[in-house]
């Protein structure tokens, strides 16, 4: 059982927020790894493999959420996501 | 929720107490952090020991009356000194006339100061009912929460064991989804938990491979409900042939969230395996078990009673040398 958890914090630069598409992006990112992914925003925490807790959190252009990974692959997913999200989600 | 803005609160409540706000909106930015409420005669007397000054100050007929008996300067002092301290808000119930000083000098430490014409009974009630319900202890869940025969049933298991799809199954059944995927959960009560969708995804589901669908536009109001207490949690796990699965249900299994216990079912899955009805009998065996009867124990029972003559008629036989 892996216990350890690395986490990183980053803030939302794409003008529309996390909407439907950057949502998709990155559930579809978070799937193709095994490590659980925990997004934090607020006091509340979803889990990143579910599109519909993603968008839940309706997390607009400037907020801060933390992503957290467990597991065997956690790292190179941490560095992804956080990639994904500097990239704006290749929305613009 | 940790802390509820005045503001926040006198939005909410504005209608439903009838709250007029009695002087700046300076103190909207405050936050109550409590669920209590209290009513600060003995403060507004001089005994300032032991003073809740961190809940909200109800003000009754008979502080009023009491300030309104005070003379001018006793007054004054009296106000200055309760109002020095950190108060979110205060509401006076029952309002008739109030010394004009009291939301001043409120304002003067920025502290709102709202009347409502309810009875201090029927505010405090109202009010009380509604902090509980802004400061219950909450917990969001991964799972889906579907009403079935009565019955809130939680689906939890990992991401794509096709939660989702059992609660649609169960929609297209007769059965009412109350949130699928992220379930709010909310201690209302000791012992009740009670689960909600978010304002957001009300009834909204994800179905792999078709996308985002609306069950109220698809199945009607029916098919839907805003809030269930959540009685059985039914994990889903991929079937594992060295796992050992619950065979005969004599003892119950508990799982607990926010301190409430709710019983817990582990169901292996598998393809061609009809989880609907299966949640079906789930929620039926619960019923049955509410109302007294336990069929893993009734079942044993009968058993244990079948053997116990067969070996009375066995013992019997074998002392028969006839």
């Amino acid at each position: 059982m892996v216990t350890t958890v690395v986490a990183q914090e980053v803030t939302l630069k794409n003008k529309l927020g996390l909407h439907a598409r950057p949502a998709a992006h990155l559930v579809r990112l978070a799937a193709q790894y095994k490590s659980n992914v925990v997004l934090v925003k607020d006091d509340t925490r979803i889990d990143a493999k579910s599109i519909m807790g993603v968008m839940m959190l309706a997390a607009e252009k400037g907020a801060t959420l933390t992503i957290e990974c467990q597991g065997e692959d956690e790292e190179e997913l941490l560095a992804k996501l956080v990639q994904l999200v500097e990239d704006k989600f290749y929305e613009e | 929720m940790d802390r509820l803005q005045v503001g926040a609160f006198f939005q909410d409540m504005r209608e439903r107490l009838g709250l007029e706000l009695a002087n700046s909106p300076k103190g909207l930015s405050r936050f109550i952090i409590q669920k209590n409420l209290h009513r600060p005669g003995l403060a507004l007397a001089g005994f300032l020991d032991l003073f809740a000054y961190d809940r909200v100050q109800v003000l009754g007929n008979t502080e009023i009356q009491f300030l309104r008996s005070l003379i001018p300067e006793a007054l004054a002092k009296s106000l200055e000194r309760v109002l020095a301290f950190d108060i979110p808000c205060l509401v006076l119930s029952a309002v008739g006339a109030f010394p004009p000083e009291l939301p001043e000098i409120a304002e003067a430490h920025s502290i709102c100061v709202f009347t409502s014409k309810l009875s201090t009974t029927e505010l405090s009630q109202i009010l009380s009912n509604y902090l509980d319900d802004k400061f219950a202890p909450s917990l969001v869940v991964h799972g889906s929460l579907v009403d079935v025969y009565g019955t809130g049933l939680l689906f939890t298991g990992r991401s794509g064991i096709g939660k989702s799809e059992i609660a649609l199954d169960l929609i297209e059944r007769g059965h009412r989804l109350v949130s699928d995927d992220v379930v709010m959960l909310i201690k209302k009560t000791e012992g009740v938990l009670i689960g909600t969708g978010s304002e957001m995804l009300k009834h909204f589901m994800e179905i792999r491979g078709v996308g985002i669908i609306d069950v109220r536009q698809m199945f009607g109001v029916r098919a839907i409900r805003l809030q269930k207490r959540v009685e059985t949690e039914v994990e889903l796990v991929d079937w594992d042939e060295k796992q050992d699965y619950e065979r005969l249900g004599l003892e119950d299994q508990y799982k607990s969230y926010l301190g409430v216990q709710i019983p817990y079912i582990r169901l292996p899955i598998y393809p061609g395996k009809n989880i609907t009805v299966i949640a079906e009998t789930i929620a039926l065996n619960l019923h049955l078990k509410v109302y007294g009867f336990h069929p893993a124990r009734d079942f044993n029972r009968a058993l244990m009673e079948t053997i116990l003559d067969k070996s009375k008629v066995r013992s019997y036989l074998e002392k028969d040398y006839e």
